[in-house]
């Protein structure tokens, strides 16, 4: 009797257990279909950019061909990889590289401070400072954008590399992303600094900003994209060679007589290639500060 | 070391009072716990010392130096705080040498003076090691190998045991009481339990609402409570406190029991009638109760007996086979009675 007990017991194990499998089976092939969704046309953009025939690049577009190269060849990326003439598509690289570059580094200081500020500094108004930041992240850029416009070129800052990175240094968002971060640590590790004799900045230099690598790498890679994609505001400042960002040059392809895919499909790899270092770099502490704010209580 | 002197400290919340005018002075070199249950003020007391808190009213001296408005890296303390406050990000080693790194002391007198106190700790091997890889107890030492790495003037401890099982609270209890007999450093430990304070103490401050009930010795606490606060916060189990009046020579208590009292009390203005529970013994010509819960702990029985409706607690050194129900007979030990007025002031 206890034989057949256990018996149909098992067999109630095996039906639950098969069950679960089908149902993991299920979930692994609906995240390969969005993964696939997702990556194609990165796929078929790194494909393109291998192929020297323009017109095939178009011919293949709207068949599975889009997603093979039977010849690959670098010479697109050697014709646009220049650092002066026609096609200095490597120019505009290390301009949007060198804007990045000062745009993080400058807005994980400035915000960073900010945030610690706003939730450790001893100031007045404290709680209506920080209303007014997160209020103004409500403004549309776009709502701004032109008043902008005019004050920088007033202040003959047009055509320059300052004006693509001082207006985004400083954001709400990112002030916001720190201040939540710096008021979760513990009021003890700041007290225990003081008592340990650091002033207020030496708390956040030496013991908040290292313990913040998480929102560091969150805001930088955020703020990287951002920068990185900017395109309307380099168009209104910028009117020559010499600050374009490599997003700005790449729209020039298509707005001639005849569009250069293999060349626009070169320049674009290009311009993934930093942003896409730059996220792999900081993947970890991302995800890692996207889960710690999701469990911490 | 320095002696401490606080003199009509108050600190206000707003409008909300919090501490009401606190008075008392630590010698030099002494170990003073202050004591009281959650919300007294003990810790705010303790964090206006280091200098977190602002003093609305009343001074604070260490060394006799007014430090009022002193900031707390320049009043010469050092605290471990409940959560050890260890910074995450450094080492052991890092961790102890911080501020004396700030004091812009060498690499080499810094090692020396972390060394010294890793050995004094027995941290030696885990210098090197991340506070997130240590137990509890040595997150502890390390908070305290931060203090005394900097020879401050005073320990602060604020409940710094509080967050350990019960066994390493009681090695650590040890060890910090060694420590102070190593160094002689004056010392506020801040903790709500009353074993903690009664062992480790040159004296305890028992504090409730904001105001000092009693300062004195432990065993001067423990024999001579000033009120039925202190009477009932001092001890474990609590003391025994029966409210009623002295009728024909004897304390007559609201609940029906009728308890002896000394010829030489018989005309004091006693409504509260104390005796610890090892005061109280088992005797055939005492006063009859009924036995409801015995608690054998080995090294003594805890009994809790009915006198009349109300409940009795009786620590027995003997193993007595007691069971709930029986009635038995129980008997004070007059010379070891407490007694208080209505208002809850000891009386005798």
């Amino acid at each position: 009797m206890s034989d057949v007990a256990l018996s149909a017991t098992q067999m109630e194990v095996k039906r639950e257990r098969s069950a679960i499998g089908s149902l993991r089976l299920m979930q692994t092939a609906c995240i390969l279909v969005i993964a696939l969704v997702i990556v194609s046309p990165l796929f078929m953009l790194l494909v393109a950019s291998l192929k020297d025939d323009r017109f095939q690049i178009l011919a293949d577009m709207g068949s599975f061909r889009a997603f093979w190269v039977s010849n690959p060849t670098l010479s697109n990326f050697a014709e646009v990889g220049n650092l002066s003439g026609e096609l200095a598509y490597g120019r505009y690289l290390l301009n949007s590289l060198f804007i990045l570059a000062c745009t993080v580094g400058a807005g994980l200081i400035v915000n960073s401070m900010a945030g610690f500020v706003l939730a450790w500094g001893s100031l007045r108004g404290r709680a209506l400072i920080l209303s007014l930041v997160i209020a103004l992240y409500v403004i549309p850029q776009e709502s701004i954008i032109m008043p902008l416009v005019i004050m920088v070129s007033r202040a003959g800052l047009t055509d320059t590399f300052t004006v693509q990175i001082v207006p985004w240094v400083a954001s709400p968002l990112y002030i916001f992303l720190f201040y939540q971060f710096f008021a979760q640590l513990p009021k003890e590790l700041f007290e225990a600094a003081e008592v340990d004799g650091a002033s207020v900045f030496r708390i956040y230099r030496s013991i908040f900003l290292p313990l913040s690598l998480p929102a560091l790498a969150t805001v930088s890679i955020l703020m990287g994209i951002e920068a990185w994609n900017q395109y309307l505001w380099p168009i209104l400042v910028t009117q020559t060679d010499y600050a374009r960002p490599i997003a700005v040059a790449i729209a020039t392809f298509f707005g001639q007589d005849s569009i250069y895919w293999d060349r626009a499909m070169a320049a674009s790899v290009l311009m993934m290639l930093p942003i896409l270092a730059l996220y792999l770099a900081f993947q970890r502490w991302f995800v890692s500060s996207f889960v710690g704010s999701a469990v911490k209580g | 070391m320095a002696s401490v002197t606080i003199e009509q400290v108050r600190k206000q919340y707003g409008a909300v009072p919090v501490i009401h005018g606190v008075s008392m002075d630590i010698e030099d070199g002494e170990f003073v716990t202050l004591v009281g249950p959650s919300g007294c003020g003990k810790s705010t007391l303790l964090r206006m010392l280091a200098g977190l808190e602002d003093i609305t009213d009343g001074e604070i001296r260490i060394g006799g130096r007014l430090v009022n408005d002193v900031a707390p890296k320049e009043r010469d303390i050092a605290m471990v705080f409940q959560s050890y406050a260890l910074y995450p990000h450094m080492t052991v080693a890092e961790n102890m040498g911080f501020a004396l790194k700030l004091k812009g002391e060498g690499k080499a007198a810094i090692e020396k003076r972390v060394r010294e106190a890793a050995d004094i700790l027995a941290l030696g091997p885990l210098l090197d090691r991340l506070p997130k890889q240590l137990s509890g107890g040595q997150r502890q030492r390390v908070a305290m190998g931060r203090a005394i790495v900097r020879h401050p003037q005073v320990f602060l401890f604020d409940e710094p045991l509080s967050n350990l099982d019960a066994k390493l609270r009681v090695t650590m209890r040890a060890e910090i009481k060694d420590l102070h007999q190593r160094l002689k450093t004056t010392t506020v430990y801040v903790t709500h339990d009353q074993i903690e304070a009664m062992t480790m103490a040159d004296r305890i401050v028992v504090m409730r609402g904001g105001n000092v009930e009693q300062i004195g010795k432990p065993l001067e606490l423990y024999d001579r409570p000033a009120n039925t606060f202190v009477a009932t916060f001092i001890g474990s189990p609590a003391m025994n406190l029966f409210e009623g009046s002295v009728v024909n020579g004897e304390f007559a208590t609201r609940n029906g029991a009728s308890l002896p009292m000394p010829t030489r009390y018989q005309g004091a203005a006693a409504a509260v009638y104390g005796i610890r529970p090892e005061h109280l013994a088992l005797a055939d010509n005492g006063v009859p109760a009924t036995v409801v819960v015995v608690e054998p702990t080995g090294s003594e029985t805890h009994v809790r007996v009915k006198l009349g409706s109300a409940e009795a607690n009786l620590v027995l050194r003997d193993r007595i086979d007691l069971k709930p129900g029986q009635q038995v007979h129980v008997a004070p030990d007059l010379a070891k009675l407490h007694l208080f007025c209505a208002q809850g002031t000891r009386v005798n």
